[in-house]
């Protein structure tokens, strides 16, 4: 035999072997799961070859040909692809190969053969994008983002459209880090209403020093409806609420359908905590009330008129609730929860009296709920406590013994100076009545009092009571006098004094806490009020910028106090001062 | 200090030196005329990081220490002092007084077991290789350093390439890419302004040193550092750093840097170029062909950024060492943990299989093909490399807040990277002869 014969004989035996082994129907699945077991083990070597046997069975394996391309690069043999994707094509020209030809040749920067095939496919599929787009991210995932751009331009020309393509320019842009124009592609985009959250999505990763940038592209003379949509929410998320509120409200008319999609995914994004947050959801709420029929408007203006309360927008909140108030479509549910929220609005405004009628129309409809009723009763009780009205809040309780009531009873003992008594009700109400914050304000205040030898002290109640209406510099003094009165608890109460002092700033009253905290480290011998005093005064230095000194106090506290509670915090407060770790 | 031999010597003729401490020629362990104060390093102990510290500055105001490898978690004996005290109460150190009778109970507790006292007799001068800009990361050895508060000098390559490392006894490296890629941040970051700000900072240095490439300028700088070492410096270096100086290092002459980061693609070549007779570890590893790819080679185990190559973390063992006969690498393992949790980094870990002969493994994950924490010696000075960024943060993201150690006091990982920091300050024992 001749060796040209040899060889075809070779040939032929060996494609008729491999035609016998290679795997085809469940035994080219098995193959391609054993290739990802592979490929997850770190074997790509033996990944690849299990992918190529599938091709020897079904040429056109898109898993195979997929798992190639994630393969073979790793191991320096991408080029051995692209006989592979050609012969795919051959039986096989649906996008899924197509694009994997571009992303190959593009890969092995064969750029006419890239460029070639894109537009002989976007020939065949005039008006589809495919094409272009797999093109653009094959050039931007190989760096090359001005042949992505170009790319883009030529599919937008051949499109025929001003806005094809603009998702992929918006990410091109944003991937160079050229938001200003990423914004700009995006907002073409978002001409589609449901491109909107993507393109909020995309940009509200914008660097803190581009962001100014973005807003200006989206909101300058002329920008359109759905651009000044995308800036109000990108505000809204970058905690410039009202900014925010002030961009959707110039888009929303005339009304339309977009104009309340815009409206209602605003109000949605509007959850934060803080204030401004609170007053544009109420607000935006209010707005999107005026696009719903009757029941359902009425429980959006209630709930809106809850925000604006929540935000201190009281003169919002009472518009919205007159509006439901004189709704005949309302459900009487929703003019339940105005009526609670009317007395809630009156609770904040310190209008008790018109409260107190409120909650008394509350207490004989029994569409309220009695845990509303309670909690609406409790805080007027709360709040003529706060007012000094301590017989008309002991008489609003009158025998009710629940631990809300005992811990409200406590403050009532308290402010008429009744120390004991006091101390007596707030052990006994515990830490469950109220919210976190009421349960730590008596838990302090219960440590305060048992530092304190005098079962009876008006002045300290009295002290005690100018502070809770609000009037520190007065509850300073005060205290600064009541100390006078209360024996072995006088550094506790000239600590109180001297931290709300500090608290208050201002020459004055920083001199005023350096004297009273000084005099507690001073006179507080080995007692816990000596220590706090002392951290209290290091942490007021530290705002006064005076980090030496404080470093001197703090060292100080950790070393003539080592077994007191604050020495942690000093401690961190120590380390933080001098550098040694972040400030938190 | 310039490297005392002590190090490498102990290393070499630890049988000789216990030998010779076995037959009365010398006493291994100083006596006590006076009171002590004992710092315990096991489970006891309050702050073990800031216990680094108290140590350490004893030493550098001139006061005698002693380690107590493997005693009670590599505790410290250092003299009773008014200032002593004070140093550790307000750093929230615990410490005991010791008698002499109690010193001496130690030092029989201490010759009765695998455990040894070595002296520390100089804090050594800390240098830490930083670009100048803000980086959006943590580092692990800066914000140790910082915590114990030992007190440290930033340098970087100009600094090191005009020979600045001459004047420190301790130099350490973090996450710096000395194949001069960046990281390969190009991959995910691109647009984001600190890699701008980095790309800058590199370029900048590279035309005032009059270098033709960022890669090449890193080049430079690792043969400069491992000149340092080989006049007898302390290189500690984690993460990225450890991997890819010894890259740079082997590939002298060869371009192992993809077009973004020198405008030429890699030699096709490159891996068969590669010189290993000069990097500080590694030998035989294969570099990452494809830039596309957040690898540098297969010298890490875990791969963290190579898609399906990625591997889960796992926990790494310390070995336990001789103390009396291996000093230095049990200065090194020193900690009250002996199975510590891994922690990811773009370097991570190291294949056993590219290991140089001779590198010694201090820790590594039982079962795995992998090491963690690696040492040896190279001319007259010594190397350790410690895998992964921060060790108290196992999935450490760019952007994310430093870790705050108060909230990590006792950290084995952290207490790893502060070994090496006192290890250059042990005493080195005369060889009698």
């Amino acid at each position: 035999m001749r060796r040209s014969e040899r060889v075809r004989l070779t040939v032929v035996v060996t494609v008729l072997a491999i035609a016998a082994t290679s795997p085809r129907g469940p035994l080219a699945a098995q193959a391609i799961s054993q290739g990802f077991e592979l490929e997850r083990q770190g074997r790509v070597e033996q990944a690849a070859a299990m992918y190529v046997s599938v091709l020897h069975g079904d040429s056109a394996s898109l898993p195979a040909l997929i798992g190639l391309e994630r393969v073979l690069p790793p191991l320096g043999r991408l080029g051995e692809l692209l006989p592979l994707v050609q012969r795919a094509l051959l039986v096989d020209s649906g996008p899924a190969v197509r694009g994997l030809a571009v992303r190959t040749l593009t890969a092995l920067e064969e750029n006419d053969s890239a460029a070639a095939l894109v537009r002989r496919w976007a020939a065949a599929r005039p008006g589809d994008p495919a094409p272009w787009r797999e093109w653009a991210i094959a050039l931007e995932d190989h760096q090359r983002f001005e042949d992505a751009r170009n790319a883009l331009m030529e599919g937008r020309h051949a499109l025929g459209t001003a806005t094809a393509l603009a998702i992929e320019q918006g990410e091109l842009e944003q991937r160079v880090g050229d938001w200003q124009a990423a914004a700009l592609a995006w907002a073409g985009a978002a001409t589609d209403p449901q491109q909107l959250p993507n393109a909020v999505s995309q940009l509200e990763d914008a660097p803190v020093d581009q962001r100014d940038r973005v807003i200006h592209a989206l909101t300058v003379a002329g920008a359109s409806i759905a651009a000044r949509r995308i800036a109000a929410e990108l505000l809204l998320g970058w905690e410039q609420p009202a900014r925010g509120w002030e961009t959707l409200v110039a888009t929303l008319d005339p009304p339309s359908p977009e104009a309340g999609l815009a409206l209602r995914r605003f109000a949605e994004r509007a959850t934060g905590s803080a204030v401004a947050v609170r007053r544009v959801r109420g607000l935006s709420l209010a707005r999107l009330a005026d696009y719903l029929p009757g029941a359902q408007a009425a429980r959006m203006r209630a709930e809106a008129a809850r925000a604006l309360l929540d935000a201190g927008d009281r003169t919002a909140a009472r518009a919205e609730l007159a509006k439901l108030a004189g709704d005949p479509a309302a459900p009487a549910e929703a003019k339940s929860l105005a009526q609670s929220a009317l007395v809630d609005a009156a609770l904040a405004d310190g209008q008790l009296d018109s409260a107190a009628s409120g909650l008394a129309r509350l207490e004989a409809d029994p569409r309220t709920s009695s845990e509303e009723r309670e909690r609406l009763r409790y805080g007027l009780v709360a709040a003529w406590i706060r007012v000094g009205r301590l017989d008309r809040a002991e008489e609003a309780l009158g025998p009710d013994s629940s631990v809300e009531a005992l811990a409200l009873h406590g403050w009532v003992h308290l402010y008429r100076g009744d120390l004991k008594e006091a101390s007596d009700a707030f052990r006994t109400a515990g830490p469950y009545a109220g919210d976190r914050e009421a349960a730590t304000a008596r838990t302090a205040m219960l440590a305060l009092l048992e530092q304190i030898d005098a079962e009876r002290s008006p002045e300290l109640g009295a002290a005690l009571l100018v502070l809770a209406r609000g009037d520190s510099s007065a509850a300073v003094a005060a205290l600064r006098s009541a100390g006078e009165h209360v024996g072995g608890g006088r550094p506790d109460v000239l600590l109180l004094a001297g931290r709300i002092a500090a608290q208050l700033g201002g020459g004055s009253q920083e001199g005023t806490a350096v004297d009273l905290l000084s005099e507690v480290v001073r006179t507080g011998g080995t007692g816990a009020a000596a220590p706090a005093a002392e951290l209290e005064w290091a942490r007021l230095l530290l705002r006064q910028a005076k980090a030496a000194d404080a470093v001197a106090h703090l060292e100080h506290l950790i070393l003539t106090y080592p077994a007191s509670a604050v020495v942690p915090e000093a401690r961190r407060e120590l380390e933080q001062a001098k550098g040694s770790i972040p400030r938190s | 200090m310039k490297r005392r031999a002590f190090v490498g010597t102990v290393g070499r003729i630890g049988g000789w030196a216990v030998g010779a401490d076995l037959l009365g020629l010398y006493p291994a362990i100083r006596q006590s005329d006076n009171p002590s104060l004992l710092i315990p390093m096991d489970d006891s102990q309050s702050d073990h990081l800031k216990a680094y510290g108290v140590a350490y500055r004893v030493i550098q105001a001139g006061g005698k220490a002693e380690w107590l490898l493997n005693y009670r978690g590599g505790s410290f004996l250092l003299p009773d002092a008014q200032s002593i005290r004070r140093d550790a109460a307000l750093n929230g150190v615990s410490v005991a007084a010791a008698d002499d009778g109690q010193v001496s109970a130690i030092r029989g507790d201490i010759a009765g077991m695998n455990a040894d006292a070595v002296p520390l007799e100089k804090a050594p001068k800390v240098a830490v290789y930083v670009p100048p800009n803000t980086q959006p990361w943590d580092d692990a050895v800066t914000m140790a350093l910082q915590y114990a508060g030992i007190p440290f000098e930033k340098l970087w390559d100009p600094e090191v390439l005009a020979d600045g490392l001459r004047t420190y006894d301790w130099l350490h490296l973090h996450h710096e890419d000395f194949t001069g890629q960046y990281s390969k941040f190009f991959l995910i970051y691109t647009g984001q302004p600190w890699l701008s700000e980095m790309v800058r900072f590199n370029d900048a240095a590279r035309r005032q040193l009059g270098l033709a490439s960022v890669p090449d300028m890193k080049k430079a700088v690792a043969r400069a550092i491992r000149a340092y070492v080989d006049r007898g410096g302390f290189l500690f270096a984690m993460c990225t750093a450890t991997e890819t100086i010894d890259l740079a290092l082997a590939a002298h002459d060869v371009d192992i840097a993809a077009s973004f980061a020198d405008g030429t693609p890699m030699d096709p070549a490159a891996d068969t170029k590669l010189d290993w007779t000069q990097t500080f570890a590694f030998t035989g590893g294969h570099l990452e062909p494809d830039p596309q790819v957040a690898s540098f080679s297969d010298i890490d185990g875990h791969q963290v950024n190579a898609g399906p190559r990625r591997q889960p973390l796992g926990a790494f063992k310390l070995f336990n060492f001789s103390a009396k006969i291996d000093p230095v690498p049990t200065m090194l393992v020193q900690n009250h943990r002996d199975v510590i949790p891994d922690f990811y980094g773009l370097t991570t870990s190291f294949l056993r299989e590219r290991l140089k002969p001779g590198v010694s493994v201090l820790a590594d994950e039982e079962g795995a093909p992998w090491v963690k924490y690696i040492h040896g010696d190279l001319g007259k000075g010594t190397w350790t490399f410690f895998g992964g960024h921060d060790p108290e943060d196992p999935q450490h993201q760019i952007g994310d807040p430093p870790t705050d150690l108060s909230l990590h006091p006792h950290s084995p990982g952290y207490r790893l990277i502060l070994n090496n920091v006192l290890f250059p300050a042990a005493k080195k024992r005369e060889l009698k002869t």
